[in-house]
């Protein structure tokens, strides 16, 4: 099975850099050659060039709750993304509306996707590193994501 | 008073809020607006090796990578004091040009046309991209997936890697094209010039031909009468890449044409007690305050404004639909705001001819691609124009090339007081005594923000990317007396 392997954020901005954390040391622990690992700070319907043409995506992505804790880690399928189009805002292009405009216009969309999502403190200051809460969660996490890859 | 919230401003990258304050009577009493600012860059910079902030800048921002790139570059041009080689730079506007294809592209359809093709006042679950493209046909649905696609090539293939460049060197770039390349190169510029051309038929079928539509682009709720601001090339056409920075009076006037360089002689920052926002304006004029007309500082650096600032067009379609547009408006400058979108649709063309032109240059391929720099570096300057406005690195380093000190100004953050201006007017316009407040009179005010495309914080995009959009509006207590929220649960 074709798979993607994706970390979404900014490397330099404090938490939000935590999706590609992840990636970069599942892709250490990885030899796979039906496993690509990547990472992008691009967003909307350029996630469209990214995930066409794979089985199956896997994407690491900070996240910001109302009521949630820094560090806390959120597994998401494809079911919560059915839910999150009917309640986003009518103007954006999310992860929903990207893979529901790739469907009409017939590109191959991966039949299962997964989002691992952890909930970060600081996405607005310039730094390399997380915060001590969110950098605890990383090792969790690419447990969680090396787990996935074996189900 | 009451407060009206929306928040956050949907359809653009990052998020702001527009809080508006009413009388008592209904009518708009204030306006403000909040955008959230990602900090410490300048700090984050410092002590870094000048050779990387190509690499380091462009992480900034998640939708122009491309821009910071090719600003930061130059600016190490300029710092190490070395002129790249004609093929490098060639290749440098070449892969701008891909870039711009891209962005103006994703912009148009993404963003500006579900106001036009499905209506401002259309249910919002249909006010998307998946509605223009059930309306305007898969066929071009396919077509705007397939150019972005295309062009994303000629990015990775000349910049080295997807989405983040890493080929701009001071004096030059890191690696030539061959033949084959530049073939499939042409080929793509081929089809983006027809893919151009349709867009700006689009738009005429679906806006102009409206007389609804060319009415709202014309009333005065969307006319701002500010100076512009854009980069020109030696016959003061528009460019992208290089040139000098012109701006223009509201007047149609010439206020000053600058050299990289002399950016600081020309642009000062306004600071507002009730923001930690800079508001950048001209300081031959002076700050006036939140006013348009050309005795107020306040500037725009938008496609429109690069249009209006500039004598024309380099290539000949974009001249001809740049002077259709200018004659449709009845003359130059045109101060409606929502003209920017038709603005960016030539600005488009423009891109798909030069990238064209350039791909069919006999010295693209040349192998000859870096002048090694020789001097010591002290202090440098590089603007290029992003497409959200005129995009201005310039760094000070030791003799080793070692940031000492750092400045930016954004694209987005030239046309802060002009878009809060124009926001500021849409609500005064719209929100009236006895006048109900619904989604679609609320999206017609964000339709004064959406021409700007403000890209704020854009690097920042935890999920869910997006926050729903929420409107709530508050007694002269402080009292929730209503709430208008679309697609909240």
């Amino acid at each position: 099975m074709k798979t993607l392997v994706l970390g979404m954020g900014n490397p330099i901005l404090s938490d939000d850099g935590v999706g590609i954390r992840v990636a970069q040391e599942v892709g250490k622990r990885l030899n796979d050659p039906q496993v690509t690992v990547a990472e992008t700070s691009a967003a909307g319907i350029s996630l469209l060039d990214f995930i066409a043409g794979y089985d199956r995506v896997i994407i690491i992505d900070a996240i910001q709750t109302k009521a949630g804790n820094a560090g806390q880690i959120y597994r998401m399928g494809s079911e919560n993304f059915s839910l999150t189009k009917h309640i986003s805002s009518p103007h954006q292009i999310d992860l929903a509306t990207a893979l529901e405009l790739g469907k009409m216009l017939n590109l191959a969309m991966p039949r299962e996707i997964t989002v691992f999502a952890v909930e970060a403190k600081d996405i607005t200051s310039f730094s390399e590193k997380c915060t001590p809460e969110v950098e605890q969660a990383i090792p969790e996490v690419v447990k969680m994501v090396l787990e996935q890859l074996d189900a | 008073m009451k407060k009206i919230t929306i928040d956050p401003i949907t359809r653009l990258e990052g998020h702001g809020k527009i809080t508006i304050f009413l009388n008592e009577d209904g009518s708009v009493a204030n306006t403000y607006l909040q955008i959230p600012e990602l900090r410490g860059f300048e700090k984050f910079s410092e002590g870094r090796i000048a050779e990387d902030m190509p690499q380091i800048t462009q992480r900034i921002c998640g939708v122009c990578p491309e821009a910071h790139h090719m600003a930061a570059t130059k600016a190490l041009d300029d710092l190490f004091h070395v002129e790249p080689t004609s093929t490098a730079k060639k290749l440098r506007e070449l892969f701008y040009s891909a870039f711009y294809v891209t962005d103006h592209t994703t912009h148009f359809y993404i963003l500006a046309a579900p106001d036009f093709v499905m209506g401002p006042d259309a249910a919002p679950a249909e006010r998307n991209i998946l509605g223009v493209i059930g309306k305007v046909g898969l066929e071009l649905g396919g077509a705007v997936i397939n150019t972005r696609k295309q062009n994303h090539w000629i990015i990775q293939t000349i910049g080295g890697r997807p989405i983040h460049p890493c080929f701009g060197l001071p004096g030059g770039v890191s690696k030539a094209i061959n033949e084959e390349e530049r073939t499939k190169i042409e080929e793509i510029a081929r089809g983006s010039v027809e893919f151009a051309k349709l867009s700006l038929k689009v738009f005429d079928d679906v806006v102009l031909k409206n007389k609804a539509y060319l009415d709202m682009v014309l009333s005065n709720t969307f006319v701002q009468k500010s100076y512009n601001m854009g980069l020109v090339d030696k016959n003061n056409k528009v460019n992208f890449y290089d040139g000098k920075v012109r701006v223009v009076g509201p007047d149609g006037k010439e206020l000053c044409k600058y050299a990289p360089r002399e950016y600081l002689e020309h642009i000062a920052e306004r600071v507002e007690p009730w923001t930690y926002l800079k508001f950048p304006y001209l300081k031959k004029v002076g700050w006036k305050g939140f006013v348009d007309g050309k005795d107020s500082g306040v500037y725009r650096a938008t496609p429109l404004s690069r249009l209006n600032a500039a004598d024309g067009m380099a290539t000949p379609l974009a001249q001809a639909e740049y002077e259709r547009m200018y004659s449709t408006l009845g003359g130059k400058p045109a101060n409606y705001t929502l003209a920017t979108h038709w603005a960016r649709l030539i600005e488009l063309l423009y891109a798909a001819e030069r990238l064209l032109e350039l791909s069919r240059d006999p010295e693209i391929t040349s192998p000859n691609v870096r002048n090694i720099p020789t001097a010591k570096p002290d202090e440098g300057v590089g603007i290029v124009e992003a497409p959200r406005g005129t995009l201005t690195h310039h760094y000070i380093t030791d003799e080793k090339g070692i940031i000492k000190k750092c400045n930016l100004i954004v694209g987005t953050t030239n046309n802060y007081a002009a878009l809060f201006m124009s926001v500021k007017k849409a609500a005064e316009d719209f929100v009236k005594p006895g006048v109900k407040i619904t989604e679609g009179l609320l999206n017609r005010i964000e339709m004064a923000w959406r021409p700007y495309d403000p890209c704020m914080s854009c690097a920042t995009h935890a999920l869910p990317g997006q926050l729903p959009l929420e409107v709530t509006i508050y007694d002269v207590q402080g009292n929730e007396v209503q709430r208008l929220s679309q697609g909240v649960q």
